[in-house]
């Protein structure tokens, strides 16, 4: 019994699952408005967006660097496709091609520059960062741009059936293909190798600079696509789009046990880490607590996740070790 | 004790090649990062102040020299943590804590200036404690751990000050902000300066500082030659704290108040001249070695071009994105030119 119990403990997204099953419980039964169709709505809107902007992330965990850049990606090309739809009517699904296009040969120019040069990701992706955000302010002086279609605006605010919301779609799409992506296909498997030992995994002949790059292209298409799915949320695009991702986008991974140095993430987790967040979010809402409580909650989050990892990685080394 | 665990000394390998020492000498000046900043701070003030009428105005000058302070500061606390190899994502949010503890001590409580500034340096450096402390303790790398703190700091000194600003401290508070001395230095560059010194002093001759860049350069070595290293990376995390908040306070004697977003979303619009003026400046990012003097003339370029940029109209938030681009283009030349030192055999 207790050694069916550990092992399962030894999956990374039971314990997130475990931690939402009770939040989920709890808060419910504090504040029966919790389940309303509404809110439920609400929510899963608030967690598709974020899941995809944490997968964003997680390709970049998994390759053992770090993306500061994510935020400047999502931002540059939720304006970049707004302003094609208002100022020149391009239809919105060739919109969303070319939204798609920027954000991936923007991460693609980035794991460039770092694979390349061999500088650590932080400085190049901080250096992205600036260079992206300054674009974006300079072509919306900080202005946004309102000329949504309606179609866009419908995407982000119509529900596919009951309470799910058409945000889930894409969202569910991303998550199976990283997870398809991650463990069925050559270059995830390339990329988790990278993150594990880029020695060894250079010495067992993969292109270490090619998977660096593929990893940014991907990780800037995802901030596309989340970018593209807050326009539709928000009905607007605000050039402040992107700003708030930082913290967040390493908090979900780094609950789903994602660890930091590379080499293994979890993608069940990471969505767990998503709706963990999310409820949080939502519950200083519904009793009426500080918004700012948010930022000592998420931050408390991400040192209570890593504390957690450090002591499973502890037991397994111990684990092993017996053996 | 100290001789012994020191940095690869340089000079120590050019006693063996004593042909090629003198020249070796001049020609690692010529390709320092000093150097280099100082030639293009040269080029870019007389470009600017040729063109630009009114570039070099007292006021003018004035104002450039107490950006060149604050940036400066903020930037020397983010190398105190980078000698160890880690980096402090707080650094901001540590400034504008520090700064909102002063304005508390100074406005609410009626605290003399005297004892409030050294109390907020001392919360800096507390905070900067806790950092350390739990990195240290944790094993966890810096980066996540300062992430959370930011997170932690900025919220909770938002939701004790209902994000409202202190803005009728003492009136020394501007005046300390706006006093010139020869009439076109801020007190505030002057204040920078004497720190530079200090920390220039404090890296070159005490066992402390040359312990930080020793465990630095290689913690394992450190630790087998004796240094505890856990408590020497606390120590930086400390002084980093310390150099933040005196940073903040300089922000809030520029501004005349504690203001809590003057340094953006949880203090992020520090990162940039954070790591700016320190990676310019010649400060390696994988630790083990820094330059006062390279931050401090990092710091200068960058404010003398946004200065510059700014008055030719160039857009605001173009500045950010030449900002990014400079911090791209100085890493790029770092790379390039370590490998032409390599080259020559000079490291």
């Amino acid at each position: 019994m207790s050694a069916t119990v550990n092992r399962l403990f030894d999956n990374d997204w039971v314990g997130p699952a475990l931690v939402c099953l009770i939040a989920i419980a709890g808060i419910s039964w504090l504040q029966p408005s919790f389940l309303s169709s509404f809110n439920i709505f609400v929510l899963l809107s608030a967690i598709a967006v974020n899941m995809v902007v944490a997968l964003g992330q997680l390709v970049i965990i998994a390759l053992g660097q770090m993306n500061l850049a994510l935020g400047a990606f999502g931002g540059l090309v939720a304006i970049s496709f707004v302003a094609i739809m208002e100022l020149y009517g391009v239809p919105p699904m060739a919109a969303v091609a070319i939204g798609l296009a920027i954000g991936t040969a923007a991460g693609a120019a980035t794991g460039f520059v770092i694979a390349r040069t061999g500088i650590s990701a932080f400085i190049i992706t901080l250096a992205a960062l600036q260079i992206f955000k300054g674009i974006n302010l300079g072509i919306t002086e900080a202005q946004p741009f309102y000329g949504v279609p309606q179609v866009v605006k419908d995407f982000g605010n119509l529900a596919v059936i009951g309470p799910i919301p058409w945000l889930v779609v894409p969202m569910v799409i991303v998550s199976v293909g990283m997870w398809y992506l991650l463990n069925r296909l050559r270059i995830g498997r390339y990329i988790l190798a990278v993150g594990g030992n880029p020695t060894a995994a250079e010495l067992s002949g993969i292109n270490v600079t090619g998977t660096t790059i593929w990893a940014f292209a991907i990780s800037g298409g995802l901030a596309a696509i989340a970018g593209m799915m807050l326009v539709a949320r928000l009905q607007i695009g605000q050039p402040t789009i992107g700003d708030d991702w930082l913290i967040s986008s390493f908090a979900a991974p780094v609950i789903g046990g994602a660890v930091l140095a590379g080499g293994h993430v979890s993608v069940a987790g990471t969505f767990f880490g998503v709706v963990i967040i999310a409820i949080i979010t939502q519950a200083l809402v519904l009793f009426a607590i500080d918004p700012f409580v948010v930022q000592i909650v998420l931050g408390a989050l991400i040192l209570w996740a890593v504390g957690i990892n450090r002591f499973r990685e502890i037991r397994v080394a111990r684990h092993n070790e017996a053996r | 004790m100290t001789d012994t665990t020191t940095s690869p000394d340089i000079d120590a390998r050019d006693e063996l090649m004593p042909a090629r020492r003198r020249s070796s000498r001049l020609l690692r000046l010529l390709l320092s990062n000093e150097f280099g900043l100082a030639v293009m701070i040269a080029i870019a003030f007389t470009a600017f102040a040729t063109t630009l009428p009114g570039f070099t105005s007292p006021f003018s000058l004035f104002t450039i020299g107490r950006q060149i302070g604050i940036d400066t500061m903020i930037g020397l606390a983010m190398m105190a943590v980078i000698v160890t190899g880690g980096l402090d994502l707080s650094v901001g949010a540590i400034g504008v804590c520090a700064a909102m503890v002063f304005g508390w001590l100074a406005q609410s409580m009626g605290v003399p200036l005297a004892l409030a500034v050294p109390a907020a340096i001392l919360f800096g450096g507390l905070l900067g404690f806790i950092n350390g402390y739990a990195v240290v303790r944790s094993g966890v790398h810096s980066f996540i751990i300062t992430l959370a703190s930011m997170s932690i700091f900025f919220g909770v000194m938002i939701f004790l000050s209902k994000a409202q600003s202190f803005n009728a401290l003492p009136p020394e508070v501007t005046s300390l902000g706006k006093m010139r001395i020869f009439g076109k230095v801020s007190l505030l560059l002057v204040i920078t300066l004497v720190v530079c010194v200090a920390l220039s002093a404090f890296y070159r001759f005490t066992t402390l500082g040359r312990q930080m860049l020793a465990t630095g350069a290689n913690a394992r070595a450190a630790e087998l030659s004796g240094i505890r290293t856990g408590r020497i990376i606390t120590a930086c995390h400390m002084l980093a704290g310390a150099l933040a908040a005196l940073a903040g306070l300089m922000l809030t004697a520029r501004t005349g108040a504690a203001v809590p977003s003057m340094a953006g979303h949880l203090g992020q619009d520090w990162l940039l001249p954070a790591f700016l003026a320190p990676v310019l400046g010649g400060t390696l990012l994988s630790g083990g070695r820094v330059s006062v003097a390279g931050t401090l003339l990092g710091a200068a370029f960058v404010t003398i071009m946004t200065s510059g940029l700014l008055l030719m109209r160039v857009g605001e938030f173009w500045i950010l994105a030449c900002l990014g681009l400079i911090l791209l283009l100085a890493v790029l030349t770092d790379r390039l030119r370590q490998k032409m030192l390599r080259a020559r055999g000079l490291i």
